[in-house]
Order: C-alpha cells, then sequence, then structure tokens
C-alpha cells in the first residue's frame, strides 16, 4: 500500500508502461529507418503532386487571362489577331523580368533554387523564397505562350516542397537529398503520370544509380504522385496513340537509322540553345529586356505557325494522330512540309525562349523534336521504301524516345517514359533499339547532356563541395540523447520514451563515453518495479560496445557496423569525448552517392 | 550455472544468523564467503566496487531485504551469496531494518546473466510469503528448501 501512495512510484509504473505499449507497438509495426525513409517519400510524393497540380492550373489560368481563351495554348494564339500574337509572349515575358527583378530583393543571400545542384552537390536545401519568385515568373513565361516546357518548374516546386519537409524534420544532409530526389522524381510523375519514369528520372540522370538504397524511395514518392494526381484530376496516359504493328523484322533496319539521325541531331539542338543563351547575354541587355526580346521572337514565329508556342505537346498529339494541317504546294497538301516548317520555327523558338532566361523545362519539347525528326524521316523511308516503314507516327513515337535518350542521356529512362506516356507496347523493341542507338551516338559526339553541363559547371565553381569527403565527423549528427552513468531505470525509461532509438550513449561529468544502455537488455523487466528500482545505467552498461573515431573514414566505418545490429554508432574523440553518432542509413546512402559515376556528379 | 539455485549451491553461499552490525559489514562478511572462489581475480577490487555500487544508490529493494551489487572486472563469472542478519541492519538511511542480503558479483560482459539473476531474486523475494518463511526459517537447509520452492515456482 505504502509504495502505491509513492508518487515517485506511481510515476515509473506509468513510465515502464508506456515504454511496455511503445515496445509493443514497436514489435508489431517494426519500424525501421528505411520504413520511415518511405514513409517521408510518400509524404514527398504527395505534396510534390499538390503544388504540381496548382502550378499546372494557375498556369493555364495565367494563359486565359493573357488571352482570353481557355482553348490549348496553340489553339489560343491561332485565335489571335497578329499584333497579339506579338504581344501576348512579350508581355509574358515582360511580366517574367519583372517578378524576377523585384524578386532579387525577396531572395537576396538565397542559394541556388536548382533542385539538380542541391541534390548533386548541395546539401538538399532549397530556397523557399528564391523557389517560389522562379516559379512565379515562370508563370507567366509559359503562360504566355513560351517555347517552354511547364514541367521543369512543376518538378523544381515539388522538390522545393520536400526539402522544407527536410528542413522542418531536422534530416542530414544525405537524408534530405535523397527526400529532394524524392520530390523531383513526384514532380516529374506528375507532369507526365509516369511513376517508372519518374523515378528513373531521378535516378538515372541525378543520382547516377539505381540502387535500392535511393531507388525505394523514389519509386514509392513516385507512385503517390502519380495515384494523387490520378484521384484528383481523372489523368490518363499523356499521348493517346493508334496501335503500331511492326510488320516485318526487316523494318528495323530504317529504325536503326532513326537512332543514328536521332543522337545525332540531339547534341546540335543542345548546343543551339546554349549557343542562343550566350548570344542572348552578349546583347548586354537586363534580364527583363532579353525575356521581352525572346518572347517577341517567339511571337513573331506565333503570327505565322502558332505551333512554336507552349511545350509542343498538343503538336505531337496531332503528329500521332496523323491530324496535322499540311501546306499546299502545287496544289498538294504535305503534311511533312507542315512538320518541317513547325519543326524549324519551334527550334528557334525554343532557343529564343531558353535563351532569353525565361524559367521552365526543355524536356517535352525535347519530345517535340524527336518526334518531328521521327516522322520526317518515316516519310522519308515509306516514300522511297513503304514497306520499310509502313506507318511514319510509329517513327514518331519511337523518335521522341531516342531523341529523349541523346538529349537526356538516359537510355533506360527514355524507353520508360515512352512505354508509359503512350502504353503502347507495339514499339517497345524499336524503341528499345533506337534509344540506346542515339544514345551512344550522341555520346561520341558530345560528352554533356542536357543536364550535365550546368551542374558540371556549378560543380566546378563550388570548391568545397557539401558532399562529405568521407570522414566519419562528415556525416556524425551532433547531440545524440545521452544518460548518466548514475541514471535510475525510470530515467532510462523515459529517455528511451522520448527517442526512437535502440541504444543510449553514457557519458560520465566530463562528457566521456562510458558505453550503452540497450533497450533489447531492458525489456524484458519493464513490468519489474523491483528491478526498476534498483539497476542504474552503470549496472546494465555495454562497456565494450564499438565506437568511432571523427578522423575514420567513411569505409571503415561501415566496417564497424558489419556483424551488428545498431543502426547508430557513437562518435568518440581520442580523449574519450562524445561528440556525437554516426546513422547506418545516412552512411548507406552517402556510399550509394559516392559510389556513382563521375558524370552524374 | 547462472540461475539463483546453481549459484547458491555451493556449502558456503548461505550464511544464516551473520553477527553484523552494518550495511557494509554484512557485504564483507558475504563477500569472504566468495572471495577464495578461482573466479574471485580481485578480492579487494571485488570489495571496492560492491561498496562504491552502495554509495552511489540504495541497493535495497524492500524494507528488509537488500541485494548489494557489482559489475566488476574483478570476477569472472557470475556470482551470488546469501546472508540472514542476526536482527535488523541499517543499510541506508532509507532502510534501518534489513534483514535478508543477496549480494551479487557480475563480470562486465555479463548485462544479461546480471538482469536476469535480479530479476528473479526480485520476483522471489516480492512474495510476503517467501520472505516470512526466509526469516522464520530454522535451518540453513530450511533456508535453502525456501528459496529452491521459491524459485522453482
Amino acid at each position: 500500500m505504502k509504495t502505491d501512495a509513492d508518487p515517485a512510484q506511481v510515476f515509473m509504473r506509468r513510465v515502464l508502461r508506456l515504454l511496455r505499449w511503445r515496445l509493443w507497438l514497436a514489435e508489431k509495426l517494426q519500424p525501421t529507418d528505411w520504413q520511415a525513409t518511405l514513409l517521408w517519400a510518400a509524404l514527398a510524393g504527395f505534396s510534390g503532386a499538390l503544388v504540381s497540380l496548382v502550378f499546372s492550373a494557375l498556369s493555364e489560368g495565367v494563359h486565359e487571362f493573357l488571352t482570353g481563351s481557355s482553348a490549348g495554348v496553340v489553339e489560343s494564339m491561332r485565335q489571335l489577331p497578329w499584333w497579339a500574337c506579338l504581344m501576348v509572349p512579350a508581355g509574358g515575358g515582360l511580366m517574367a523580368g519583372l517578378v524576377l527583378q523585384f524578386g532579387k530583393r525577396l531572395t537576396r543571400d538565397q542559394s541556388s533554387t536548382d533542385y539538380m545542384e542541391a541534390i548533386v552537390i548541395g546539401s538538399g536545401h532549397l530556397p523557399i523564397r528564391a523557389s517560389l519568385v522562379k516559379s512565379g515568373a515562370a508563370l507567366f513565361a509559359i503562360g504566355s505562350g513560351g517555347s517552354i516546357g511547364r514541367e521543369g518548374p512543376m518538378v523544381q516546386l515539388a522538390a522545393v516542397v520536400a526539402s522544407f519537409l527536410g528542413r522542418w524534420r531536422r534530416f542530414t544532409p544525405p537524408q534530405q537529398r535523397l527526400l529532394v530526389a524524392c520530390g523531383a522524381a513526384a514532380g516529374i510523375a506528375s507532369a507526365y503520370n509516369a511513376p517508372i519514369a519518374g523515378s528513373f528520372f531521378v535516378a538515372e540522370i541525378i543520382l547516377g544509380t539505381i540502387a535500392m538504397e535511393s531507388l525505394g524511395p523514389l519509386i514509392v514518392a513516385a507512385l503517390v504522385a502519380a495515384l494523387t494526381v490520378r484521384v484528383l484530376t481523372n489523368a490518363a496516359q499523356l499521348y493517346h496513340v493508334p496501335a503500331f504493328r511492326l510488320g516485318s523484322p526487316w523494318e528495323m533496319g530504317p529504325y536503326i537509322l532513326l537512332g543514328v539521325l536521332a543522337g545525332a541531331v540531339a547534341p546540335w539542338f543542345l548546343r543551339t540553345l546554349r549557343t542562343a543563351e550566350r548570344l542572348f547575354v552578349a546583347t548586354k541587355l537586363p534580364l527583363t529586356l532579353r525575356l521581352v526580346l525572346g518572347g517577341l521572337m517567339v511571337g513573331g514565329l506565333a503570327v505565322w505557325r502558332p505551333e512554336v508556342c507552349g511545350n509542343g505537346y498538343s503538336v505531337v498529339v496531332d503528329i500521332l494522330n496523323g491530324s496535322i494541317r499540311g501546306i499546299n504546294v502545287f496544289g498538294f497538301r504535305h503534311i511533312w512540309l507542315a512538320v518541317l516548317v513547325i519543326m524549324a520555327c519551334k527550334w528557334i523558338a525554343t532557343a529564343a525562349s531558353f535563351g532569353s532566361g525565361a524559367p521552365g523545362g526543355v524536356f517535352t519539347p525535347s519530345l517535340f523534336m524527336g518526334a518531328s525528326a521521327g516522322y520526317l524521316f518515316g516519310t522519308a523511308v515509306h516514300n522511297v521504301w513503304p514497306q520499310g516503314a509502313a506507318d511514319p507516327r510509329a517513327f514518331a513515337l519511337v523518335g521522341m524516345g531516342a531523341f529523349l535518350s541523346a538529349a537526356s542521356r538516359a537510355p533506360l529512362m527514355a524507353v520508360i517514359m515512352l512505354f508509359e506516356m503512350t502504353l503502347s507496347y507495339d514499339i517497345i523493341l524499336p524503341l528499345m533499339l533506337c534509344s540506346v542507338l542515339a544514345y551512344y551516338t550522341a555520346k561520341g559526339i558530345e560528352d554533356q547532356s542536357l543536364y550535365s553541363e550546368s551542374l558540371k559547371r556549378k560543380a566546378a565553381e563550388e570548391p568545397a563541395p557539401a558532399l562529405p569527403v568521407g570522414r566519419v565527423a562528415d556525416l556524425m549528427k551532433s547531440d545524440p540523447p545521452v544518460l548518466a552513468a548514475t541514471a535510475q531505470f525510470a530515467e532510462i525509461a523515459r529517455v528511451f520514451l522520448s527517442v526512437r532509438v535502440n541504444n543510449l550513449y553514457v557519458i560520465d561529468e566530463a562528457g566521456r563515453f562510458l558505453g550503452v544502455v540497450s533497450l533489447h537488455d531492458i525489456k524484458p523487466y519493464l513490468g519489474d518495479p523491483e528491478v526498476a528500482g534498483l539497476v542504474l545505467a552503470r549496472d546494465i552498461l555495454h562497456e565494450d560496445f564499438p565506437r568511432l573515431a571523427p578522423e575514420q573514414t567513411l569505409s571503415e566505418a561501415l566496417g564497424a557496423f558489419l556483424g551488428i545490429t545498431a543502426e547508430r554508432l557513437p562518435v568518440v574523440e581520442p580523449g574519450g569525448r562524445l561528440l556525437g553518432s554516426l546513422a547506418k542509413g545516412d552512411l548507406l546512402l552517402t556510399l550509394v552517392e559516392k559510389g556513382r559515376p563521375a558524370a552524374a556528379r | 550455472m547462472n540461475s539463483p539455485t546453481d549459484l547458491i549451491a555451493r556449502p558456503d553461499a548461505v550464511v544464516l544468523d551473520l553477527p553484523a552490525s552494518s550495511g557494509d559489514a554484512v557485504m564483507q562478511a558475504l563477500q569472504a564467503r566468495l572471495k577464495d572462489l578461482p573466479a574471485v581475480t580481485d578480492a579487494a577490487g571485488f570489495m571496492r566496487d560492491l561498496l562504491e555500487r552502495a554509495a552511489v544508490s540504495s541497493v535495497c529493494i524492500s524494507p528488509e531485504v537488500a541485494m548489494p551489487h557489482a559489475r566488476t572486472s574483478a570476477v569472472s563469472r557470475l556470482m551470488l551469496a546469501v546472508g540472514r542478519t542476526a536482527g535488523p541492519v541499517a543499510f541506508d538511511a532509507g532502510h534501518p531494518g534489513v534483514r535478508l542480503v543477496f549480494l551479487i558479483g557480475t563480470p562486465k560482459v555479463q548485462v544479461t546473466e546480471y538482469l536476469q539473476l535480479v530479476a528473479g531474486v526480485s520476483r522471489l523475494l516480492k512474495k510476503d510469503k517467501v520472505r516470512a518463511a526466509l526469516l522464520a526459517a530454522p535451518t540453513e537447509a530450511d533456508f535453502r528448501a525456501v528459496l529452491a520452492r521459491g524459485l522453482q515456482e
């Protein structure tokens, strides 16, 4: 009776009961670090899909406001008088420029907004204000019909939300980078309704690895994002295409040529974009005026061919479904001529938009270039050898994948993306062949992809990369939960309740590491108040627990984790003082990152 | 080999009617029963660690029962000695009337075994009936029998 009335005993019994419940739940649900990572990846996917949808709706709203039409970009530009065709993209450029210019005041001292940079050479930190300013400018550039894709800002925003989640949860840099990568995968999956390609886009292009440590969370984020978009918008595959049949194996011959052709053209397309960027900068005009000039160029082309506006999606759909309007020459309608003219104009328009600094993506414009090139090539083959290219539209479809593979240097992602966007399995064999050939051809011509150049440039500008150089101290998390050697059982239980760890570090008055108390040891005795009243941390200390020195290499740290089940190891300085802890998850993520090819970094 | 029954199987592991006047003296008397065993590699160190642990925090689990213990490098295997004092002994300010003393020595690496032993003995001594029987046992054989019965239940 006496012990029941003792408040300290009552408190201890409550704490022990709570700990028993927590352990029971933990055992039933088995929440490991990786499960927690997948959960956060799912949240990044969900929030990424939401911001992508919001951006998409806003860009359509801006376009409707500027053109007064809710029809597609190309159709609404077609309905405008010539002067409005000129003014709308120029006005959009002006607005984008003003947003960027005034936004600069709000975003002074903020780091780069580039999500790839944040993942590859940064700490996963993306500044929110600067990203919002850039996305606001992108709304005007895209909404006004700029020849640029909206998927870029959608991915950017999804990555920013993921970065915010990581900072909120105080993730370590490797975890934060992975979460931002998950956000990017979610953005791609939302933009193209392509969850597998979204995962592989980030894995192949940005991370340069398909190790499950990173691919698993990417897949979860992408699928949650795709699911969210499908539930909220009834989205289906992006391109509805007729069934294409491979008539005979001989048709693979022309496809081989198409692969080489796409691989040869794609580097030139990228070079044009970079040249345009240099030319615009060489004008020495302020950014706003450069954007206006870029808009005027797009508008000027749109007066004649409104198809140059937007990301090229609707034109690709028309090419694939054979509904593109031909050009009359000598009384004959030539579809191929129309495609050739649109392709040339679109090439210039994309260079103008991109070169002027309009924030947006060139992923979808690349698909357009591939579709046009493929269609033109297929038509040419069909005219010479009809059996070799029974339907030039199939060549357009395969050309998209080949061009994307060559431009992004990610053939696997290109094949998967094309398949997901069209759900057409008929073209998978020529698509695989062309994508691989285009990849090698492009690589032979130029060792730079759509994404690698800016990353390499920024990596070169960064003298001290945020990526850990390979010492335990670089990855260590300071201030781990600790216990005094004289901590009583109730205190031990309370700390175990407040933090999700299996081992608590015990230190002396001087902060020297003494050993660990294991949750596994005390678990069977949580119902014993007598044991609880008697045992101190020092009584159940594992003094032989492995420990790391801050100067040890990550490979040595990995060796220390072998053979033990601990998820963290203490980092102890030579004098014995506890400095922090190193998590196995962080270590594996970093080693995966460090192991990727140099080109991806 | 680590069950309480095994540990007190030796003839000198149990001692009744210890003529002790203080907690430290009781501990010393019980430690003396163990110090000549081969597993005790440093008898003085063992005693020092027992006293040091008792000074840090109470080693009593009830008004009548104390469980002085030490995780020490001075022993190479788990060991237990049990004593009943002739009269109440003050182990610390909060426990002036201790009669039953279970002295434990544990090698530093045997955390699990130590906890098993402490929990086993604690559960046994939580029972009023067992405590009363131990206090009333007229002979060492009866005392051992009560312990053995209680541990088997």
